[in-house]
Formats: C-alpha cells, structure tokens, sequence
C-alpha cells in the first residue's frame, strides 16, 4: 500500500516538470527545484549550512555518549529513600529562606541593632548560600560522570562553610556587626 | 519574491531529454526498480544478543540535540537563570569575605568594617555607584524572587499567566528597589 | 515528436495516478492533494508565497558527518496550515530522506514534538507563521540523543515513566465487588492530570532535565505520577512519595516553569510537581 502511494506521489512531482513547458504550473511544485533532481542541488548549492547551534556546546557540561542501563523494557532504578535528602531537606531550605525575609527586613526597619539577631542573620545566610551551592554542584556535576570532582567539590564546600562560619564568628565578636558594618559602607 | 521565474529558469536551463529520461524512469522504471533492490539487499538473522550490541553501538554514535542556544528565551527560564546568578554573586561575595576574614590575622590584613568604610569613602563617586550597583541589583532581584518562589512552593501563582505575571511584577521592584538602594 | 508523445501520455498517467488515491485517503497525501488539485486549475493565477524551513538534519549511516542544518523552501499557497503539513509535504515531493515521527496529526498521539522557532511543540498543533519571512527553524527535542534528524531517542523517558508504576495499585476490594467509585470531587482531581499523552515537550524543554535526565525524572513523569498521587483509588500513595526521597527524583525540579509554558495539551506539570513538594513536606 505505501509502496503505491510513493510511487504514484512520485509522479506527482514529477508531472510539473514535464508540464513545463506548456503551462506555467511550476509553482505547483511549490519548491525552489522540483522533484527528485533537487536533493542534488540542495546539497550542492550551499543550501545547507554547518551551523553553530546545529550541535550543541559540548564544552559546558558535555552530555557524552549515550548508555542506557538495563534494557528497553527495564523499568529506571529508584534510589533509596532518604528524607534527609529529600523532603526534610526541602523543607529545612524554605525554613531558612522564610526566615531571612523578616531576619533582613527588621534590623534596618527598627534602625537598632540586636548583637543575637544580627548574628543569626549572618549565619542564615550563610545556610543559605551554602544550600544555594550545593544545588548547584548537584546540578551541574553529576554523581554518575564526576564521581572523584562531586565528592572533592561537596567536601571543599563544607570545608569553606566551616572557614567562612569561622569568619562570621570573628566578625561578630569583633567587629561592628554585619548590618551596621553594610550601613556604614553604604553612607560612606 | 523568489519565486515561480527563477524555479522555472532552473527547470529549464535542464536539456528536455535529460527530463523526460529521469520522468519516465519514475514514472515506468520505478516499481521494478524497488522490486530488484529488495531482491538483491540481502538480509541477515541477527541474534538478540548482537542486536542489542548493535544498538549499543549506535548510541555511542549519537549525537545531542542543541539546547541552550537554540532554546527561545523566555522569562520563565531567563528569570530562573538570573536567580541563580545573582545568588551565586552574593553568595561569593559573602564567602570572599568572611573567608578572608577568618584568615585576615595571619596575613596581616585589615579588613574591619572601619578600615574598608574609609578605603569605599574614599573611592571616586562612579566607583561607588558601580559597587553599590553591583550589589543592589542581584540583592534586589534575589529577594524579589524568592519571595516568589516561596509563594510558589505554597502551590499558588504557578498558572503560566500567573508566572508571567509575578515575574514582571519581580522586574519592576527589582529596578524600583535598585534604584531606591543605590540611592540611598 | 517522439519526447513529446512520451511526455503527453506520461502526463496523463501522472495525472490519473496522482489523482485516484487522494480521494480516497484524505490524511496521508494531504500535502499533495493540494498540489495535484490545485495545480491544473489556476496557472500562477496567485503569487506563490515562499517560506523558508530550516531543518536540524543528521544521519547515523554516516555518523562521522556533524549534524547540519539544511533549509527548504515551501509555497505557503500549496502547503497545509501547520508545520507537520509542510514537513509531510517536504519529505513527499523534495526529500524522502527527511526522517521525523508523526502519527495522528491532531495532537493527540505526541508522536511529532519537535523544537519548532525555539520552543517544544507538536508540530501537527503548530501553526506556521505566515505574518512574516523569517524561516521557520525545526530541531528535534532539545538535549536528546538523536536516532535520526528529528527523531530524538526516549527510551529514558519511557525507562523512567515506567519506574514511576503508572497503574492503580490498590489492595482493598470495593466493597460492593463493583468497580472502584469515586465522587465528582474526586474525580475533578484528576482533570489537567489525565489528559497527559507524553510527549515529552516538558521535559526536554526544562533546563534542570537538560543536565540531570539520568536520575531527575523530569516534569511529564512527575505530573504522571501525580495523576496516581491524587487519585482517590489508588492506595500506594507511601510507597510513591518514598520513592521520591532523595535529591535527584524529584527534587531537582526548581520551579523554572518552562514545561508549563511549552505543554502543547495546556497542562501544568510545574503546578503538579509543587503540589507533590508540598504534600511530601506537609502530607496530603
């Protein structure tokens, strides 16, 4: 049936050509050049371009070649559950980020501040950067390519959490505190 | 435009016999054709096992399709982008603070909040206003967006013309909320 | 005298051949229906109205040749209104090489989704834009392996909706050892879930899917699983919200909302997978 179909669509295409030169049908192929001659002509008249978006960027988290685990009709695994990692950490990371909402606004709306709150402040943020990183290190390093650069890149983002923590501590009992340090830059 | 002139100049710059050799080929030839292509195309029985290796094989050879840059830019994934940058920035920059901070004594450094008020202070004005810039703008929009997000996770606003929505309303107090900060 | 003898009855069988099936079988020679009954009627009488298609094109039987974009050109005069029209047309009447799936055409079967001007559809519910003359551009699913041209590789897709069980899985008999009924309300549920024909736009089409496809199972997954989640039937709603208890599954989707806007069947899989985060943190 479909081998029919072709053959006589075939001639389809090709009943313009020789329709030429009697009637001006042409535009009834419709297309710069006709019939089969045209794959020809196409490919030969620069009518395709080798294009910078036809392939993708293979230098920024290059996909590489494709392996599927287990066959067609086997059914992708299912890690084992942890909440930790799922939905205790979800919403552990909304906690954190509903609480820097009045944490920022009222230091600067009361106009004192609080030694405590300020260092709260300081170390939510802190959290929440490092939440904000480690989402990003899951993203874009994959466990499966990078087993060696994931785990070197979560245990070097803890070690900074911890020297930044460090940081934030000095900062606090020594210095002026993070909200009156920011005002007196900001007016400076 | 281009057009039927120029599809008929094609055509016929081709001599006619030429024409009528590749027409009648399709219109006669055509079937018997295909019948000794299938008759001389020999087939192989292929085991499951080789098959699957086959197959294995051939997806080496694939290709990915292009994403990111033929992808439309559109808010949705533009506006999720940028969150990402601008909590990337700030998120660095704080690091890069309170990391050299902690190590400042054993470098001699001074980086006390009285020490850099005065070096900021005594930066040209266009320097100032780039700095603060540069921090109030991702300031701005992170915040903006999160409290977006944050009203996203409750399940609400997540119909599109909602996303659109909040999402132009989080570009028009970023820039208010900018300004007002650099300002300031 | 002889060629044109030749040409003339060549004609006539062309004509008698190209004419006969169309009437009978509307659907696959669309294309060519316009053209074979068109054609004879008005010579030129309209001027042609050329559009550009630029088609993502590579071929595994060559596989060292990088893929390439290569462009067609169409009279929008002779071609249907949507895209999967002129694509059936291009590969009837310019290049039969031209390979991409296609099967009901009329959105139901997903079969042709494609990237089309930028943005995941399916091709037999996209309309081609005649408001202007910029080309139309056509690339298969973004971030897929490609099998051929348009046709991208989904066995993850498929691999990972099967790991999701989508059937009722239900222990307790009904208890008039009739079908299980649900009331209006809860079968209202199920509405913007069901209608779901996986074509896989949304996925492709997300950002976070693009880099993690492995092990994030993507938003047409996560709605489907949803449709089991929220229906009142089914009585595995612990084991399929464990299932989702780590950091890959499902918690890489960041709200970005692209599938939302891509969904060609106007769904709202982002609005699905936030109501799964929520009924994970809070229970349902």
């Amino acid at each position: 049936m479909a081998s029919l179909f072709r053959s006589s669509l075939r001639t389809a295409t090709a009943m313009p050509r020789l329709t030429q030169p009697v009637s001006t049908t042409s535009a009834a192929a419709a297309v710069r050049c006709s019939g089969m001659k045209n794959l020809g002509i196409m490919r030969q008249a620069g009518m395709t371009k080798k294009g910078f978006h036809a392939s993708a960027s293979r230098k920024l988290l290059p996909a590489g070649p494709q392996v599927i685990q287990g066959t067609i009709n086997d059914a992708a695994e299912v890690p084992d559950p942890n909440a930790a990692h799922g939905s205790y950490h979800w919403s552990f990371e909304r906690l954190i980020s509903v609480a820097l909402i009045p944490l920022t606004v009222a230091p600067f709306a009361a106009g004192s501040i609080n030694p405590v709150t300020d260092a709260i402040l300081g170390a939510t943020i802190i959290i929440h950067s490092h939440i904000g990183f480690e989402s990003i290190i899951i993203d874009y390093i994959p466990h499966r390519k990078y087993p060696t650069l994931r785990k070197g890149s979560m245990w070097a983002l803890k070690g900074a959490t911890v020297l930044v923590l460090v940081g934030l501590y000095e900062f606090e009992t020594n210095d002026v505190g993070i909200t009156e340090a920011v005002k007196r830059v900001w007016k400076a | 435009m281009f057009a039927r002139s120029s599809a008929r100049i094609t055509a016929s710059a081709l001599p006619k016999p030429f024409f009528i050799t590749r027409s009648s080929l399709v219109a006669s030839q055509l079937r018997p054709a295909t019948t000794t292509a299938s008759n001389s195309a020999s087939t192989q029985n292929v085991s499951p096992d080789d098959a699957y290796t086959i197959l294995v094989a051939q997806r080496k050879q694939r290709p990915i399709s292009p994403h990111l840059s033929i992808y439309q830019p559109q808010l949705t994934w533009y506006g999720s982008a940028a969150n990402r940058i601008t909590g990337s920035v700030l998120s660095v920059g704080a690091y890069g603070f309170f990391a050299a901070y902690a190590v400042a004594p054993a470098f001699g450094w001074h980086l006390d909040s009285a020490t850099i008020a005065a070096a900021f202070s005594g930066l040209p004005a266009a320097a100032k206003f780039g700095l603060k810039f540069a921090v109030a703008l991702p300031f701005s929009y992170h915040s903006w967006n999160g409290i977006r997000h944050l009203l996203w996770d409750t399940g609400k606003a997540l119909d599109i013309k909602d996303v659109y929505r909040t999402g132009y309303a989080v570009l028009g107090l970023t820039t208010i909320s900018t300004i007002y900060l650099v300002m300031i | 005298m002889n060629t044109t003898f030749l040409s003339r009855s060549l004609l006539r069988a062309a004509t008698s051949t190209s004419l006969k099936p169309t009437t009978t079988t509307s659907i696959r020679t669309l294309a060519s229906v316009a053209t074979s009954q068109t054609a004879p009627a008005e010579p030129g009488s309209k001027e042609p109205n050329v559009k550009q298609f630029q088609i993502y094109r590579w071929n595994p039987d060559t596989p060292e040749k990088k893929p390439y974009m290569q462009t067609y050109e169409l009279d929008m005069n002779q071609t249907g209104p949507m895209v999967l029209d002129a694509l059936v047309r291009l590969k009837n009447e310019i290049d039969p090489t031209l390979t991409f799936r296609r099967s009901c055409r009329e959105g139901i079967c997903g079969s042709c989704a494609m990237n089309i001007q930028g943005s995941n559809t399916l091709a037999c519910l996209c309309r081609i834009d005649v408001s202007n003359s910029a080309p139309v551009k056509i690339y298969p699913l973004p971030h897929t392996y490609v099998v051929k041209d348009l046709v991208p590789d989904l066995t993850q897709f498929y691999k990972q909706y099967k790991s999701i069980k989508p059937y009722l899985q239900r222990k307790t008999p009904s208890p008039d050892g009739r079908e299980y009924r649900q009331s209006i309300a809860e079968r209202k549920k199920l509405d913007g879930l069901y209608e779901c024909i996986l074509c896989a736009c949304c996925s492709t089409s997300c950002p976070s899917y693009w880099w993690n496809s492995s092990d994030y199972l993507g938003p047409a997954v996560l709605l489907q699983s949803y449709r089991w989640l929220a229906d009142s039937r089914d009585e595995a709603t612990g084991a399929r919200k464990s299932a989702f208890e780590n950091e890959m599954s499902l918690y890489r989707c960041h709200t970005i909302m692209n599938c939302a806007k891509t969904c060609p069947k106007g769904l709202n899989p982002g609005q699905a997978i936030a109501n799964i985060k929520k009924e994970m943190a809070f229970g349902s």
